[in-house]
């Protein structure tokens, strides 16, 4: 009775998720394998027999990879800052923290266009500082997509991060040092293996936000710096390629799960 | 008072609003019946509240009909039309010329009886069949040319799309991607200007190839090349004449260049699918489009470049729009067939050149 209630109560979210969410994304997939009706592994080979493609693909995972290791580099410490102030202060960081994530995406990177221009700031900064004696190159590069980025999905790792830091028992650190750790022991030994949920949750986050984000490599990068969202857009509105378009979106679902699966394996 | 009486005034009362209202449910009927016929305008979102006041209200006045404004971008649209084929929603769809030939090759589109479109005879030649099977008109065409900084001596003096090539530019110069209407444009006329067939493009995307390392970028959208001529990054750079105004408004030292190889020019067109139902009645709507005055409020507000050629739009709309003799005369077109048959080819060949290192 209990089990039959139970679906019952399930039943009108499983009939949404299913009807309106993986019908249509298996439907999208299914299009990557299609030819004439038939099934068929064509399209994916001979999208990546194109070297622009392979080049894009690598890009994308590059300039992904290293926004998702980078922040946790950063969010780490940060995150165990975070949780030892008092908590009403923790909630202003808080706030802090998932500000960026409330101004809006094109705002947020056409200040980066202003900041990262020949005549910007950092252009001004390394000039000042005797670093540079010409203005450098700095927007419309990998490294200005990596920076606005990093922006944008740091904060989904930080509060990730600080979730599973929440969590942990108070006392641990206190018992890893009477038992004769020091700091960085107690951290990798104990801090790190209690909370590699939440750098896999923040990682899965952050890698599949860098990989499907496009506003940022559009605008930041351009088409010098093609990456599998941008291209996904011609695909679809410029060269009316469906077939390619569903194999973009195949790869990015993969791509993201073969990700998570490797931050989980990684993490054991 | 007596019963007999108060069944006689009730009576009168009763008679009284029936008769009294009979015009009014004659009215309504009426109304009903021209409110039944509704046409379908599949268009770009922008634009949406001007295009109301100066074209779908008064022609809904004048017809006594509904008008229903679907609104998307072209691919997305003609997707919409490919999908409802056999069923057909929309009554009327505006696109670019090149997309509505491709549209009429994969059969979505049906032909407009010009002989019926009394303002047809207004349209500049080139607009009035740009497909060349009446089944396009164009209602507006805008022309792609050149902004430079007047007061920099490495742009000011660019007279020719070949002085795109100029060593002294590197760093300030900016392109659009072949994505948008302004990178096909300076593609065509970087093909032109260096002696290519106009047919390949491949002079043009080899030619820009080896300056790619000059561009700061291949502007996408309208907005950011305002932005990097805001910030001083742009100092010369191919535009479409509906932006010039905004470009103005950024205070920046800048003139409008005519090439001497001349200005790119791009139409939109109006177009009936295939299996309309309506089609008499969007004839009269794409005639009503077409006419002096509608094609004058909408160059006045800066919608439109006007396609009917007596159209007078006030002075000081002139800077944004293409209009004159000099603007109209100095414009080239790509042929529509080459763009919807090479295009796909073009980006590709474009990406693998720009994209890669």
């Amino acid at each position: 009775m209990h089990r039959r209630l139970a679906w019952l109560l399930l039943a009108p979210a499983l009939l949404f998720i299913a009807l309106l969410f993986m019908a249509p994304v298996l439907a999208l997939l299914a299009g990557a394998f299609r030819i004439d009706g038939a099934w068929a592994l064509s399209p994916l080979i001979t999208f990546f027999d194109e070297p622009l493609h392979r080049e894009v693909y690598w890009r994308t995972l590059r300039i992904a990879g290293l926004a998702t290791l980078t922040s946790a580099l950063v969010c780490y410490p940060a995150a165990l800052a975070m949780v030892r102030v008092p908590p009403p202060w923790r909630g202003l960081l808080t706030g802090l923290v998932i500000l960026p994530l409330m101004v809006s995406p094109i705002a947020r990177t056409y200040s980066w266009i202003v900041l990262l221009g020949r005549n910007g700031f950092f252009n001004a900064l390394l000039q000042g500082l005797g670093l540079s004696d010409e203005p450098l190159k700095l927007l419309f590069t990998e490294g200005a997509v990596f920076v606005g980025l990093l922006q944008l999905m740091m904060p989904l790792m930080l509060l990730s991060l600080v979730s599973a830091l929440e969590n942990l028992p108070a006392d641990v650190l206190a018992a890893a040092a009477t038992l004769g750790a020091n700091r960085w022991q107690a951290f990798a030994k104990v801090v790190l293996p209690l909370t590699q949920e939440g750098l896999i949750v923040g990682g899965t986050l952050v890698f599949t936000g860098c990989v499907t984000a496009y506003i940022t490599p559009a605008l930041l990068g351009g088409p010098q710096v093609l990456m599998l969202e941008t291209l996904l857009y011609q695909k679809v509105n410029v060269m009316s390629d469906p077939a390619s378009a569903s194999v973009i979106a195949v790869l990015l679902l993969v791509t993201t799960l073969m990700v998570n699966q490797l931050l989980k394996r990684v993490s054991k | 008072m007596n019963s007999p009486l108060l069944a006689r005034v009730g009576l009168a009362f009763v008679l009284g609003s029936v008769l009294g209202a009979l015009p009014l449910v004659a009215q309504s009927q009426s109304q009903s019946q021209s409110q039944s016929r509704s046409l379908v305008v599949s268009t770009y979102g922008f634009n949406g509240d001007l295009l109301k006041k100066h074209v779908y209200d008064p022609f809904k006045a004048q017809c006594k009909c509904d008008l229903v404004i679907e609104t998307g971008n072209v691919a997305e649209r003609l997707a919409k039309l490919e999908a409802r084929r056999a069923n057909p929603v929309v009554d009327l769809i505006q696109m670019p010329d090149f997309t509505a030939l491709e549209a009429s090759n994969k059969g979505l589109l049906q032909p407009i009886a010009l002989a019926k479109l009394k303002n047809l005879g207004e349209v500049y030649d080139f607009g009035r069949d740009p497909l060349r099977n009446q089944q396009a008109v164009a209602n507006t065409v805008y022309l792609v040319g050149l902004v430079v900084r007047s007061d920099k001596p490495a742009s000011a003096s660019v007279t020719s799309w070949k002085d795109l090539w100029r060593p002294e530019l590197k760093g300030h110069l900016m392109l659009a991607n072949i994505t948008g209407n302004q990178g096909l444009a300076t593609l065509f006329m970087a093909d032109k200007a260096w002696g290519g067939l106009a047919t390949d493009l491949s002079t043009g995307i080899g030619k820009i190839a080896a300056i790619k390392g000059n561009v700061v970028t291949f502007y996408t959208q309208t907005a950011q090349m305002t932005a990097l001529f805001a910030q001083d990054e742009a100092w010369v750079a191919p535009v479409g004449r509906f932006a010039w105004p905004n470009l103005k408004k950024t205070g920046k030292p800048l003139k409008w260049v005519v090439p001497k190889e001349g200005q790119l020019g791009v139409m939109n067109v109006l177009a009936i699918p295939k299996g309309a139902k309506n089609a008499d009645l969007t004839e009269q709507l794409i005639d009503f489009w077409l006419s002096r005055d509608v094609q004058t409020a909408l160059a006045n507000d800066l919608v439109d470049s006007p396609i009917n050629r007596n159209a007078r739009p006030r002075a000081d709309a002139l800077d944004g729009l293409t209009f004159g003799a000099e603007q109209i005369d100095s414009l080239t077109f790509m042929k529509p067939d080459m763009v919807v048959r090479e295009r796909a080819g073009w980006v590709n060949q474009w990406n693998r050149m720009i994209s890669t290192r």
